[in-house]
């Protein structure tokens, strides 16, 4: 083949292949987001949020079963899909505040190395405990109930959408948008950036820290859980197992953007989505993953900060 | 210190209950293991896999088991993790009531515990890994009732030129054992044909989204795609994202795919029209196979093709056994001379089974099935010709 013939079958997937990466790239920033909300205040790793996705994921498919009768969903379709999100944001956002109480909150001034521990603790049994509860089996969205056939595709010059994916795009940037205008706007918004800032100076401003946390857990985790059902929507499928390669690579984002930056969190999951769909286009598909890594030590070597991330003076 | 002396302990543990080559009285009881994927994406066909053992178990218990003695059936899990296949083998060979074991299924497990099994002369017989290397390293106790990848790679090849037509192939593959040798075979398979437009490219299993290597398979044109990948939830996202992106290419699934639920129902439409081969043939249409199917289907549901092959090994295996037993002492070593002797068994499978001394099956066939409304229709059978 002629080397223009070559380029031009690279050229042709660009479009589709940047559509594929903004979808996977806005799931990877909203997992993100909640590493980092939660880094940012407390300076940990909450390795339990890829559960906490995961669960979200579940806590969709259920709402869309027991909606389901015989193959048809019994009310309006966007009515359950917003059903689905509403619930799967409440339940996770429920699990995120629960486990801050339990297994963080009693390690709050203890070496950070414990709250590690103590997250991968979570992360295993949460793990297990939907293992147990709903067995390993693959669970299948069945989505085709919720979209009429006319609309399952849509054909946008070279590129084919399809309504999940235009409909994940869609609410990933509503939410993305909904918090950066809430942290910015709000008193309550304030008090998550001043105790982000300083935890103990923001205590002696009349803060109520403990709330702020709470509250942290609740917004990242529900936006975790945003992520699994939108998930579930767009690739129809949830397991126990899928928070596991989806924590990596949201935190993946987290870093690359700047750990502590929810702004930084929302470019790296977005240039990670799109990284690894274009890596795909231009080299063998085995080096996805090489691709994601190699840009995330790159970014690290020049920024250890990350894109978006502040240099913080060490602390003596 | 007391670190020392544990490891010291354990490994004196093992090797105790390695026992070489010891025989015992048949009245201490036996266990055939079931070694599996019974948790994680392959957890639907491997409990398949098992109930379908535990079936050839219960007959032949509520016959007088062997010897008089009732057979007990043991799970052992390794969630396709090589590392956990290794912890469920080393539990299997210090079982001193152990006489054999059906699995693993996985060519990555199987691969993984084979000399484990090998230097205690423990019986396996696996009912689906297909890696050619597996009976190639010179070990006696590993069998298979199943065809190797060379021979449904070859056959594959064949289907795709006669029935299908191809000129233009792109070949998607898990990258785990079994699925890169079934890549590595078919596409030598095609070239030998003459098909020589061959694009390849790779997924990891578990993924969820494919779109972006579809994508790149969309540029490239073909008329067939062949997507190799273990778990028919895998395969339903893999035809319902091609669909979804346009891709007209005939989509040809593997063995896996053959799952009525987990992959014709799950893609809600997707996999119409579409194909799968498999290495066991339509099992409703074998007579003798009824009365096995009844039973599993009234109990566990519709079978995905799984099964039959796990039935058919527990059988042969306990019949390893009981003329290994028949002396009222029996060894590990005498089922495994056991096995070898087998000579064209008549079981449910519709062909009879002969191992050769590798341990492979004699003359191997592969079928293939058409995916019409929400059943596979069977619409060919290669042989290597």
């Amino acid at each position: 083949m002629s080397y223009a013939g070559t380029m031009d079958i690279y050229l042709q997937q660009l479009p589709q292949q940047l559509v594929n990466g903004l979808t996977l790239g806005g799931v990877y920033a909203l997992i993100a987001i909640g590493y980092t909300m939660v880094y940012g205040i407390l300076g940990m790793l909450n390795f339990a949020h890829g559960e906490i996705y995961m669960i979200g994921g579940f806590t969709g498919w259920w709402v869309l079963h027991l909606l389901t009768r015989n193959n048809e969903v019994i009310m309006n379709a966007v009515l359950v899909i917003s059903l689905m999100i509403i619930i799967a944001m409440a339940f996770s956002g429920l699990v995120g505040m629960l486990t801050e109480r339990v297994a963080y909150r009693p390690l709050r001034n203890a070496p950070r190395i414990n709250l590690l521990l103590s997250a991968l603790g979570v992360s295993i049994f949460l793990q297990n405990l939907v293992l147990n509860y709903q067995g390993a089996k693959v669970r299948s969205f069945h989505i085709s109930s919720l979209i009429p056939e006319s609309l399952r595709v849509i054909q946008i010059g070279p590129a084919v959408f399809s309504f999940m994916r235009v409909l994940v795009i869609v609410v990933t940037f509503l939410l993305m948008a909904l918090l950066a205008l809430m942290i910015k706007k709000t008193k309550v918004g304030k008090a998550m950036r001043a105790t982000a800032q300083d935890i103990e100076a923001a205590t002696f401003m009349g803060i109520d820290v403990d709330r702020i946390v709470v509250l942290v857990f609740l917004i990242g985790s529900a936006l975790g859980g945003a992520a699994g059902t939108l998930v579930g929507l767009l690739f129809t499928q949830v397991d126990y197992y899928v928070g596991f390669q989806a924590g990596l690579k949201g935190f993946t984002a987290a870093v690359l953007g700047g750990i502590g930056n929810i702004y930084g969190a929302m470019l790296g999951g977005i240039l990670l989505g799109v990284a690894e769909s274009l890596a795909v286009t231009f080299l063998p598909s085995a080096y996805k993953d090489v691709v994601a890594f190699v840009i995330l030590i790159t970014v690290l070597i020049a920024r250890p900060w990350g894109l978006m991330g502040e240099k913080i003076p060490e602390k003596v | 210190m007391k670190k020392a002396f544990l490891t010291v302990f354990s490994i004196l543990a093992v090797l105790c209950f390695a026992g070489i080559g010891h025989s015992a009285d048949v009245k201490k009881g036996i266990h055939v293991g079931d070694a599996g994927a019974f948790t994680g994406d392959a957890a639907a066909p491997c409990m398949e896999i098992f109930n379908s053992a535990q079936i050839a178990v219960d007959e032949w218990n509520a016959k007088g088991g062997i010897q008089g003695v009732k057979i007990e059936h043991i799970m052992g899990d390794d969630a396709m993790d090589p590392a956990q296949g290794m912890n469920v083998a080393h539990k299997f060979v210090a079982d001193e009531l152990m006489y054999g074991v059906i699995g693993p299924p996985m060519s990555h497990v199987a691969q993984a515990t084979l000399k484990i099994y090998g230097d205690a002369d423990l019986a396996t017989i696996t009912t689906a890994a297909s890696k050619p290397e597996l009976t190639e390293q010179g070990y006696k106790h590993f069998f298979r009732v199943n065809a190797r990848n060379d021979a449904h790679g070859w056959n594959c090849a064949l289907f795709m030129k006669k029935q299908l037509n191809a000129k233009r192939v792109a070949v998607l593959n898990e990258k785990v054992a079994y699925c890169e040798n079934m890549a590595t075979q078919t596409i030598a398979g095609l070239k030998k044909l003459g098909i020589t437009d061959i694009m390849q490219e790779t997924i990891v299993g578990g993924a969820k989204d494919y779109s972006a290597v579809l994508t790149k398979v969309k540029a490239f044109k073909p008329d067939v795609l062949f997507f190799i990948a273990t778990t028919a939830p895998d395969q339903a996202i893999g035809v319902r994202q091609a669909k979804e992106l346009g891709i007209d290419a005939i989509f040809f699934g593997t063995e896996g795919a053959r799952d009525k639920k987990d992959f014709i129902q799950a893609s809600e439409g997707a996999a119409e029209g579409a194909y799968v081969y498999h290495f066991g043939p339509d099992i409703y249409a074998i007579p003798a196979a009824a009365g096995y199917v009844k039973k599993y289907e009234s109990t566990y549901g519709v079978l995905s093709g799984f099964g039959p092959p796990a039935y058919e090994a527990m059988n042969i295996l306990l019949t390893a056994i009981d003329q290994a037993a028949s002396d009222g002492d029996i060894s590990r070593k005498e089922v495994v001379e056991k096995l070898h002797q087998i000579k064209n068994y008549e079981g449910i499978l519709g062909f009879p089974v002969t191992f050769d001394e590798k341990g492979d099956l004699l003359g191997s066939a592969t079928y293939f099935f058409k995916v019409v409304g929400n059943d596979f229709q069977q619409v060919a059978v290669m042989t290597g010709k």
